[in-house]
């Protein structure tokens, strides 16, 4: 059946790999990490100012999971929601390098690093998605690489590349 | 768990407990974090890949992370009534491979449970070891529905 929610949105094969998607800044204040770690993540160094000093983070840091919330909101804005999405596979080499701290600014970019056809969904695709999560001093934050699953708009049509090229009878070609 | 990291057994299981996934909390959460129709929209997401609404998979990620704090709060607990003095955890500093296996609906109940693979001395910071956990959900059909491996710091006793 069609999907009319995704429809006009951009397939498996408007993609391109080296495409890089900016992601809006955003804030992280005080009540935002008290607010997330009490809900996902109710460590001290989260939610106690004086606890949070002594810890290995050095102060009040925001939850890696919260930095990984916020960016995979400013990535289905800017981009999940244009494309013919059918969800998510995972995340590989999720790195949290540096603690997000009470009103940094953390914004990033997202590059499209590898696009195939899935294996086991003759109708989908997956994009590849490498994520470059920094402060506002340029710092970098967090990085991870997201496998998502697009509709694929052409299922049968086979792509030009995998044609067998046939030379016209009686043309050698080159020799290599 | 919040033990000293000498305390901690590779292949050792800790079960997290069981958490019910309300169609409310979907799209409450998926709002905020992943405003995709799959996630927030019941009507649009029956013309979806799932034939109706699921959760974000980092939802089934962030409920896990709470699952497993929780349970360092009663192991400590543990210990603490069992007269022993518990261990000091840090942060984790990310995690190799964080799979979503299959779709997670509303009124699904996850169970979870941590296994820890690994453990070492750490090399950057002096006074602590890092664990790798494998942290996993499996749904009331017995389905594994999510499959993550993190690390996390522990401090070493004395340290």
């Amino acid at each position: 059946m069609p999907n009319s929610i995704t429809a006009n949105r951009r397939h498996y094969e408007d993609l391109a790999v080296g495409e890089v998607i900016d992601l809006a800044p955003t804030t992280v204040t005080k009540q935002m990490i008290f607010d997330f770690a009490r809900e996902f993540d109710p460590l001290p160094f989260h939610l106690d100012e004086a606890a949070a000093k002594t810890s290995l983070l050095r102060g009040l840091a925001s939850s890696g999971w919260q930095t990984l919330g916020l960016t995979l909101a400013r990535l289905s804005a800017s981009f999940l929601n244009s494309i013919a999405s059918e969800g998510g596979l995972g995340f590989t080499d999720l790195k949290w390098k540096r603690p997000t701290m009470v009103d940094d600014t953390i914004s990033g970019t997202a590059t499209i690093s590898a696009l195939r056809r899935s294996k086991s969904r003759p109708g989908s695709g997956i994009v590849t998605i490498d994520l470059d999560v920094r402060n506002q001093r340029g710092e970098s934050i967090m990085t991870m690489t997201l496998a998502n699953l697009i509709a694929v708009r052409h299922p049968e049509a086979v792509p030009m590349h995998e044609i067998p090229y046939d030379r016209p009878s009686g043309h050698e070609g080159a020799k290599s | 768990m919040t033990r000293w990291f000498e305390d901690i057994n590779e292949g050792e299981v800790f079960p997290l407990g069981d958490h019910t996934f309300t169609r409310d909390a979907i799209i409450a959460y998926a709002k905020i974090y992943d405003p995709q129709y799959l996630h927030i929209d019941p009507e649009a997401a029956k013309l979806g890949p799932f034939g109706g609404l699921v959760a974000s998979g980092a939802q089934t990620a962030m409920v896990g992370q709470r699952l497993m704090v929780d349970a360092l709060f009663a192991e400590a607990d543990r210990l603490r009534a069992a007269g022993q003095e518990p261990g000091v955890g840090g942060p984790s500093p990310g995690g190799e491979k964080i799979e979503f296996k299959a779709p997670v609906r509303p009124g699904d109940t996850l169970t979870y449970s941590l296994t820890t693979l690994g453990k070492r001395v750490s090399n950057s910071i002096p006074g602590w070891g890092v664990l790798s956990n494998e942290i996993t959900a499996i749904n009331q059909q017995g389905e594994l529905v999510y499959r993550a491996v993190f690390a996390s710091f522990l401090k070493l006793r004395g340290a």
